[in-house]
């Protein structure tokens, strides 16, 4: 198969796929109020926009994924180069990442809830915690692992540790960040979408309770949609970034 | 000039090197030689200060900053270019940046790489990437340079032509070697002495060959001189006797 028409490929089965879907839907194999035919969807989606109902709660949402991912990632990259630095500070916080890395962490939506309010603090707070812990392990393997070839390469011509943070701890760490800064965005907005689920006023993930609640699956379907697009949106941005920052990887 | 007296080295528990001395004269290329494991590179990771002695002395007149290195991998930073790696021994060493560079640029012409500064390691061939690191430790204008089998991952051609390349700026600006290998004939077409380590563990040193082959040298004209297959013959019966006692 050529590699060069493989999107093609892609969009003639998702096409075939949505008129498969369409067409099960007006014949009526499949219950509207479960499953609403792709149409229905397009044109809640279409609503949303048409209305200028989404603008808050997209502006919501996109604040929280974003708040929690910039901090997340500021905040695990310097524990994790702290803890991999420093012998006694990883001794101490290594296992507590490792006990917070083996709960689902949005178990702590409700909690965050009852310190943070319903406002976009918990949104954040819960959008930060599973970006910092992916972002702490990532930076305390990345220099734990890092090649020692090129540190001692470093240390032979004369560089200290100012020299070793610059030339081969940095750069090493920032190919690691790039690299899982994908999943990132992705557990970013999951932590935000599911803060808004559990107790909020506005965003995604409020709306996507209303619509449960009110059994509106052609609304729940479009918000799906939504987020899906927006977080590959994001991806794409993250590896133009990726690809011009790692170009020396190829 | 560098002397290495009585060298202890160890990993661990495991001792590797025991009361090795050698010496490597102010602008003499020495090798040191010896079986798989005798401890040879460890020796070099000692005089660089990446290990530390049980014992022993290791004596230098010159400088830490004027000592360069080269690995067996090229140990090239995978993030900068050719030119960007070559200019960063000179940065650490203190040199201005624009100096550096400019610096830098000139030893990749000088070793045939033109054209190829802006290009990353991954970029480069294997004898590319040596030849960049080769320029790395040049660019410093070492006193001594410590080489840890630099070329044994090249093809024949390649190697040659590098080690050529090599030996020439070494005979022009009068640079100490201590290299490592466990090529014999190679120890001996670029050397002015050669050491024999015997078998380890608690290897030390058991043979001392002077080679008197005229400078400038061929490195492979060298290997047809009439002194050179009596001399390899001797160096191969008295490393294949440390062997075979090892084996006994």
């Amino acid at each position: 198969m050529n590699p060069n028409t493989a999107w093609l490929r892609k969009t003639v089965a998702l096409v075939i796929l949505i008129g498969v879907w369409e067409a099960c839907a007006d014949l009526g194999y499949f219950d509207p109020l479960y499953m609403p035919a792709p149409s229905k969807v397009a044109v809640a989606l279409f609503q949303l926009f048409a209305q200028g109902t989404i603008w808050p709660h997209l502006i919501a949402t996109f604040s929280a994924a974003l708040g929690g991912l910039v901090v997340g990632l500021v905040v695990g990259t310097v524990l994790g180069a702290v803890a991999a630095l420093t012998p006694l500070v990883g001794e101490l916080l290594a296992p507590v990442m490792i006990s917070l890395n083996a709960v689902p962490r949005v178990v702590l939506a409700p909690l965050f809830v009852i310190w943070f309010g319903i406002g976009v603090g918990s949104k954040v707070a819960l959008a930060f915690i599973l970006v910092a812990v992916l972002i702490f392990f990532t930076v305390f393997t990345g220099i734990r692992d890092v090649d020692r070839r090129l540190v001692e390469r470093v240390i032979t011509l004369g560089g200290g540790r100012g020299a070793l943070l610059r030339e081969v701890y940095g750069p090493s760490v920032i190919a690691w960040i790039l690299g899982n800064l994908k999943v990132a965005v992705g557990f970013a907005f999951t932590g935000a979408v599911v803060g808004e689920f559990v107790a909020a006023t506005k965003g995604l993930g409020y709306l996507l309770s209303f619509a449960q609640s009110s059994y509106n699956a052609a609304l729940m379907l479009a918000l799906v949609v939504l987020i899906m697009g927006f977080v590959l949106l994001l991806f794409g941005l993250t590896g133009l970034l990726e690809r011009r920052l790692l170009r020396w990887r190829g | 000039m560098l002397r290495v007296d009585s060298l202890a080295l160890a990993y661990g528990a495991t001792p590797v090197l025991e009361g090795a001395s050698l010496e490597v004269p102010s602008g003499k290329f020495v090798s040191l030689v010896g079986p798989s494991g005798s401890g040879k590179s460890s020796l070099l990771r000692a005089v660089i200060g990446l290990q530390q002695p049980l014992a022993g002395v290791i004596e230098t007149d010159i400088g830490a900053g004027d000592i360069g290195m080269l690995f067996q991998d090229d140990a090239l930073l995978p993030w900068r270019t050719a030119e960007q790696n070559v200019a960063l021994g000179l940065k650490l060493k203190g040199v201005a940046a624009g100096t550096a560079i400019a610096s830098a640029r000139q030893w990749i012409t000088r070793l045939g790489l033109y054209g190829l500064s802006e290009r990353f390691p991954r970029e480069l061939s294997g004898g590319q990437r040596k030849r960049v690191a080769l320029a790395q430790v040049l660019a410093r204008e070492p006193q001594l340079i410590l080489m840890d089998e630099p070329f044994a991952s090249l093809d024949a051609i390649v190697r040659a032509r590098v080690t050529q390349d090599l030996v020439r700026l070494v005979e022009l600006r009068g640079i100490s070697v201590l290299l490592v290998t466990h090529d014999l004939e190679e120890a001996l077409a670029l050397s002015d002495v050669v050491y024999l380590l015997s078998h380890g563990p608690r290897a030390r040193i058991s043979g001392r060959y002077e080679v008197n082959l005229p400078r400038p040298r061929d490195v492979i004209k060298a290997r047809s001189h009439p002194d050179f297959a009596p001399l390899l013959q001797r160096l191969w019966n008295d490393l294949s006797r440390e062997v075979g006692e090892r084996a006994a």
